[in-house]
């Protein structure tokens, strides 16, 4: 009998499980989202009880998070920084300007919806979004995580035709290595 | 205070031909106006003759119903707590300026700004190309004709829900079916 | 001989050291740094564009998100400007909560700080201090304010509300407590010999280009020079508030973190004096209407001592109810582009974070 299906999902829901657990955050302050990350991650509120931490680099990051508006010069480094993150990755969306421009809607120079650009796995909503809401937010993702259901990157792989097609709209000089997934 | 003001302007008005010069009493403050070929020199006799070591800052303003850009250099006295504000008007189809980095260091960054921003050539700076704006091909943005809400529209897509989102407690309560009572109705906005 | 050859590094845009979203590119010749070149724009969300499509109040939403640190003073500049060319007359009152709200905002940012340079020299342990102990500032802020970080409670006319009942004795309270705790910040930061050692002779600038530069706060009082707009240029109640301006000399890190250290002592001296001398009374001068309110035209241009130094905004109006230009200049503005390049050259690689932490570079300001 082959156990080799049984195997994997099994693997799939432990592994799932551990990771929910360990999330260790890009430190990549895109936006003025920033100034709440550091009161998220110290003594008061202390989400390293949830097993979220800072990661220096985003080759150990494993949540990418878009802390507010991205003007579209941040929105090429993010992109790059995204695709250098190994699997598994998450991005979560921070305040409202993540969501639908928030206050800088009719802004020149700034991206009005993130999930156009890279795959979300999590919005926040707030201006700012208070601590609180910062860690229901981190909740909310492992809660999907250990569902199996926060599969951003692989949407991300498999429609890489439509996410690139959106990002090259707004960067202009697109100077980007190409991948072969 | 305002027999010193009076002095201090007197004292720009007989070494230049000023356009335009008063003065104000309760914000402590000297303006003048002069023409732009002038202002390399103005700034430096103000700056070194006169003490006024500090700028505080220096702005642009577009005047498109005139046709003209105004940049004002805004000075400060650190003895005398007085404020000279130095103005000059450009011409808004040929905007062009002398470089004045050497009076002022910090200068430099802010004619890199105006540069981008408002398109006005500054003859002599020596700065990269780009300072804010990454490729950007459009007009100077704060320009006043260059619209920034069509633009936003034009390159970046809305997210649908925005345009009728204007209560948000009415559109809450009709995505979910709920009656709000009428007592309720009129602050709910 | 040994050849030596200058490797290019990025520091930023995503970088754990940097202050914000910027970039500085460095040619560095084993570790110590040849050429600094700084890239800003990361930020630039078109603030003053947008305001100039907003009438007066609406505007006043937008200010507070110019620097995220410190959110207060550059509102208080805004409210200013307003009032100068609309010749509004505030409440004394008013004037004594902006003050109070203002040195409260000082505080918390100078807490950032402490988080900030001792993170930038791997002592983590003072950001869990520091920031944890800012919540209580901002847990009044929320009380005051209802927000925690963009409070939108200086605007012009005044301040939008009174203090909440038994307010005054839970700042007392909060002031007592950082007084108790403030020894143990000197015992784990400034008494600490790797922060001395790290810190002393290191990121010097020279007093001339300092003040070539226009730079003003901390760094130009760490150069010996006594400069507070607080006292050259007084705004609000400032004039009748007993203060120190503490000055260094060395114009390192480490005086520039002395300086620091006392301005913070300096902020609970004045909120108790505030919360001693505040008079009874409105708050709020009542204005028009805010879609039909016009501001007669004229110009003028506040500034503010924030906790960098001097913020200040250009406030232009043509008549209209909408401002017809806003030009803010951050306290970053004139030193994180030009002066910066040239404060690194010579340091090592290791103190570029400590060098942006103490100069206050606040990259949100430089582009807005």
């Amino acid at each position: 009998m082959d156990y080799g299906i049984y195997q994997d999902k099994l693997t799939r829901i432990v592994s799932d499980i551990a990771r929910s657990h360990s999330l260790w955050v890009l430190a990549y302050g895109t936006g003025c989202g920033a100034i709440e990350v550091p009161a998220t991650m110290t003594s008061r509120y202390d989400a390293e009880r949830l097993g979220v931490r800072g990661a220096a680099t985003p080759r150990q990051a494993d949540v990418l998070m878009i802390t507010g508006y991205l003007t579209v010069k941040t929105l090429k480094r993010v992109i790059r920084v995204y695709e250098q993150m190994q699997d598994p990755k998450y991005v979560i969306g921070f305040g409202s300007c993540a969501i639908n421009g928030g206050m800088y809607w009719d802004s020149y120079n700034t991206i009005k919806q993130l999930d156009l650009y890279l795959p979300v796995d999590v919005y926040i909503s707030g201006c700012m979004p208070r601590p609180e809401a910062v860690l229901e937010g981190f909740a909310k993702l492992q809660e999907q995580i250990k569902a199996g259901e926060a599969i951003g990157a692989t949407k991300y792989k498999e429609n890489l035709d439509y996410y690139r097609g959106n990002q090259k709209k707004i960067i202009k000089n697109w100077n980007f290595p190409d991948y072969n997934w | 205070m305002e027999t010193f003001l009076g002095k201090i302007k007197d004292r720009i008005s007989v070494n230049f031909d000023l356009e335009k010069s008063s003065i104000d009493i309760e914000k402590k403050r000297v303006d003048v106006q002069i023409r732009k070929e002038q202002i390399p020199s103005i700034l430096r006799y103000i700056k070194e003759n006169m003490n006024f070591r500090h700028l505080m800052h220096a702005s642009v303003v577009d005047w498109l119903e005139e046709g003209k850009f105004e940049v004002i250099f805004m000075l400060w006295a650190p003895k005398e707590k007085i404020r000279v504000f130095v103005r000059t008007k450009l011409d808004r189809e040929n905007p062009v300026m002398e470089n004045l980095d050497m009076i002022w260091p910090q200068l430099n960054t802010y004619e890199r700004e105006f540069k981008e921003m408002y398109g006005i050539e500054f003859t002599g700076l020596v700065a990269p190309e780009e300072f804010i704006l990454e490729d950007w091909d459009g007009p100077p943005p704060m320009r006043r004709d260059f619209d920034t809400e069509a633009y936003a529209k034009d390159v970046f897509s809305e997210r649908i829900g925005r345009e009728d989102a204007q209560d948000v407690r009415e559109t809450i309560a009709k995505r979910s079916g709920e009656v709000i009572p009428d007592f309720a109705k009129k602050h709910s906005r | 001989m040994k050849r030596e050859k200058a490797t290019t590094l990025y520091f930023g845009p995503q970088h754990p050291g940097i202050t914000g979203n910027m970039m500085i590119r460095l040619k560095v010749e084993g570790d110590t740094i040849v050429k600094a070149t700084t890239e800003v724009g990361y930020l630039h969300r078109a603030f003053e564009k947008l305001v100039e499509k907003r009438n007066w109040i609406q505007s006043f939403t937008l200010m507070c998100r110019f620097c995220v640190p410190e959110p207060d003073p550059v509102e208080n500049t805004y409210a200013r400007a307003v009032e100068m060319i609309a010749g509004i007359e505030i409440p004394e009152r008013a004037k004594w909560i902006r003050v109070l709200i203002l040195e409260l905002a000082r505080m918390s940012s100078l807490l950032l700080w402490h988080a900030g340079q001792g993170h930038s020299l791997g002592l983590y342990t003072m950001g869990q201090w520091s920031v944890g102990d800012r919540n209580y500032l901002l847990d009044l802020f929320e009380e005051l304010t209802g927000a925690r970080i963009y409070h939108m409670y200086v605007w012009p006319g005044g301040v939008r509300k009174d203090f909440p009942e038994g307010f005054e004795e839970k700042v007392l309270k909060t002031m007592d407590y950082f007084e108790k705790k403030l020894p143990d910040y000197d015992n784990l930061l400034f008494e600490n010999s790797i922060f001395q050692k790290r810190t002393q002779g290191v990121g010097i600038v020279s007093p001339e280009q300092i003040i070539e530069h226009g730079v003003v706060g901390q760094p130009l009082r760490a150069a010996g020079i006594k400069s507070d707009i607080r006292i050259d240029d007084p705004y609000e109640v400032y004039d009748k508030l007993k203060f120190d301006v503490p000055t260094q000399t060395d114009s390192d890190i480490w005086a520039r973190a002395l300086v620091r250290r006392e301005e913070l002592r300096q902020s609970i001296r004045i909120i108790r004096q505030v919360i001693d001398k505040m008079p009874k009374g409105e708050v709020y001068t009542k204005l028009p209407n805010p879609q039909k309110w016009t501001i007669p035209a004229g110009d003028a241009f506040a500034r503010t001592e924030s906790v960098r130094g001097e913020v200040g905004m250009y406030l232009v109006s043509d008549g209209g109810n909408k401002p017809r230009r806003a030009h803010f200049r951050g306290a970053a503005y004139v030193h994180a582009v030009s002066l910066l390049e040239d404060v690194l050259v010579g340091a090592n690689i290791a103190d570029v974070s400590a060098i942006m932490n103490s100069l206050g570079t606040c990259p949100p300001e430089i582009e807005r």
